[in-house]
């Protein structure tokens, strides 16, 4: 995949997500994993909170852009509708961050995602 | 599924269990932990079966190979695709001082360097250079190819055998099975999300939880209890089972009155207005819709199904489901160790509201292995007190009741024949 420079961490209207950027913008699914996994329910919750109310907008936008050919601000917006699914487990399922009574670390790796960002 | 379908009665059948002529006698448990019968099953069902290792997809072109372990037997397997697109295995070992010829676990490759004394291989297994060949005494290039494993393959499936003369063809081998499913159009087969993970119980173990829906309810109610059980049939007991010879078929139950919970609201983004759906589904839905059309898939067409469970002796499930197929290996480490690895296929999704289902599929997958990890342990733990000689299976644990009967008939069969009869 190509990502063309952009001079903003994110599309316009989004600057609200800034700051979870450095922790939530991740490349592969199994960073998102270990992401939610090592995370308090505080960031995570926080994170969740702040990404709901915007990602079905999101989703449009990125969508006017070939999937393998994003900007770098589309590129980073995916990147983090991508980590909903994750933190909505923790939220939506859970009510903690990880899988009530079982070990961490667990031993499960994920060896290959499916793109982009897997 | 919908609110039309008919009414589901499975009291009108008999046990799937009798039906197929399967005993309905308790089963013993100590093929689960002891250390014999593991030497045992690692000599006469891996050493004697046909092994399914890859798909054909993982060697895309000519020059492509991959490396993969058969650990009960400490067998690293290199399997190649050469110029003629002919698709071979090998010991993935030196002929100069056996040592372990390519550490990478796949890639394209013409030639392979072994690189203790560089020694160097052709990817059809010749012997093509030996440095200061000149300082050997009489070594016979000719002969010192890479060991050939017996090879072949099914539907895109790739197989090995490790006896130096296969007992049966892999046709024998596969016996019934081999029409049953063939013709699959296997959507997403060159994209897989893979999982792996080192597991505390014997192999069986982990392959009859995941054969089985009657623990379904109990261990898995917030992951997918809602899509396997419901009023109507809440232990999730089985739409259907068969055996085909070693291997065997088992339809699962669906929720068709399954929707989607509102307050999972990540959930119904993806499926952008609640659209129905379920949670074990992830593919492109033309390429799904050809693929379930197979009479093999959902094979009593069934309003009420989920899942198909496909297993192939003695190791592999393959899953059908309404998204497409999935696949589990289960290999022995050690009487009550195991590795396991995950492979859930999908196409590469062509919108980011694709890929978001994609993200929500694999994060639960993740959560079910989880859930089933832990089980499996804990299973393992009460087993190896020998506290308990059986195990009292029911009509809908008939997955694990024709595997272990199996493995047993393997190992006390002195020949791959007789084990096949």
């Amino acid at each position: 995949m190509t990502i063309k420079a952009t001079t903003k961490l994110l599309p316009d209207g989004y600057e609200a997500l800034e700051p979870y950027v450095a922790k939530w913008a991740k490349d592969s699914s199994a960073e998102r994993m270990t992401e939610r996994a090592t995370s308090s329910m505080e960031d995570i919750q926080a994170f969740y909170d702040a990404i709901l109310p915007l990602a079905d907008e999101a989703m449009n936008l990125i969508d006017n852009y070939p999937i393998d050919d994003m900007p770098e601000d589309i590129a980073c917006l995916c990147k983090l509708v991508l980590a909903l699914p994750q933190v909505a487990m923790a939220v939506e399922l859970h009510g903690q961050p990880r899988l009530p009574n079982t070990p961490y670390p667990h031993g499960i790796e994920l060896l290959r995602g499916t793109p982009p960002f897997g | 599924m919908n609110a039309k379908s008919p009414p589901l009665d499975l009291n009108k059948r008999g046990t799937l269990t009798e039906d197929a002529g399967l005993s309905t006698a308790p089963i013993p448990l100590e093929p689960y932990r002891s250390a014999s019968f593991y030497e045992q099953e690692r000599d006469r069902v891996f050493k004697r079966a046909w092994l399914l290792m890859a798909r054909v997809e993982e060697l895309p072109e000519a020059g492509s190979y991959v490396v993969k372990d058969v650990p009960p037997c400490k067998v690293s397997v290199l399997i190649t695709r050469n110029k003629n697109d002919k698709i071979q295995a090998f010991y993935n070992t030196c002929s100069h001082r056996g040592s372990k010829l390519t550490s990478e676990n796949q890639g394209k490759k013409g030639r392979f360097v072994c690189p203790y004394h560089q020694w160097t291989y052709s990817n059809e297994g010749d012997l093509i250079g030996i440095p200061d060949q000149a300082n050997f005494f009489d070594v016979d290039k000719k002969k010192c190819g890479l060991t050939p494993i017996a090879t072949d393959t099914w539907e895109g499936w790739v197989f090995i055998n490790l006896q130096p003369e296969p007992e049966v063809t892999l046709e024998r081998f596969l016996g019934p099975m081999k029409d049953y499913m063939a013709n699959f159009k296997y959507p997403g087969a060159s994209n897989p999300v893979v999982f792996t993970a080192k597991l505390d119980a014997n192999w069986k173990v982990v392959s009859d939880a995941f054969i089985e829906t009657y623990h379904i309810p109990c261990i898995h109610p917030q992951t997918i209890g809602t899509t396997f059980s419901s009023k109507l049939n809440p232990h999730a007991r089985l739409l259907d089972a068969r055996t085909l010879g070693p291997h065997q078929a088992v339809s699962m139950f669906g929720n068709a009155d399954y929707t989607l919970d509102p307050k999972n609201k990540a959930e119904m983004l993806g499926h952008s207005g609640g659209e129905a759906g379920s949670v074990i589904a992830a593919a492109n839905k033309e390429k799904a819709a050809e693929f379930i059309a197979h009479p093999a898939v959902n094979p009593t067409s069934s309003n009420y199904w989920s899942m198909d469970v496909n297993l192939i002796f003695p190791h592999i499930h393959i899953d059908c489901g309404p998204g497409g197929f999935w696949t589990h290996y289960f290999w022995p480490l050690s009487p009550n160790t195991s590795f396991y690895e995950g492979r859930f296929y999908m196409e590469p999704a062509e919108t980011i509201r694709g890929r978001f289902l994609q993200e929500m599929y694999i994060s639960r997958v993740a959560d079910v292995i989880l859930e089933d990890l832990v089980n499996v342990a804990r299973t393992q733990e009460g087993i190896d007190t020998g506290g308990k000689q059986f195990m009292q299976l029911q009509d809908s644990e008939f997955g694990i009741r024709h595997s272990t009967t199996q493995i047993i008939k393997w190992v006390e069969s002195d020949t791959v024949e007789e084990a096949l009869s």
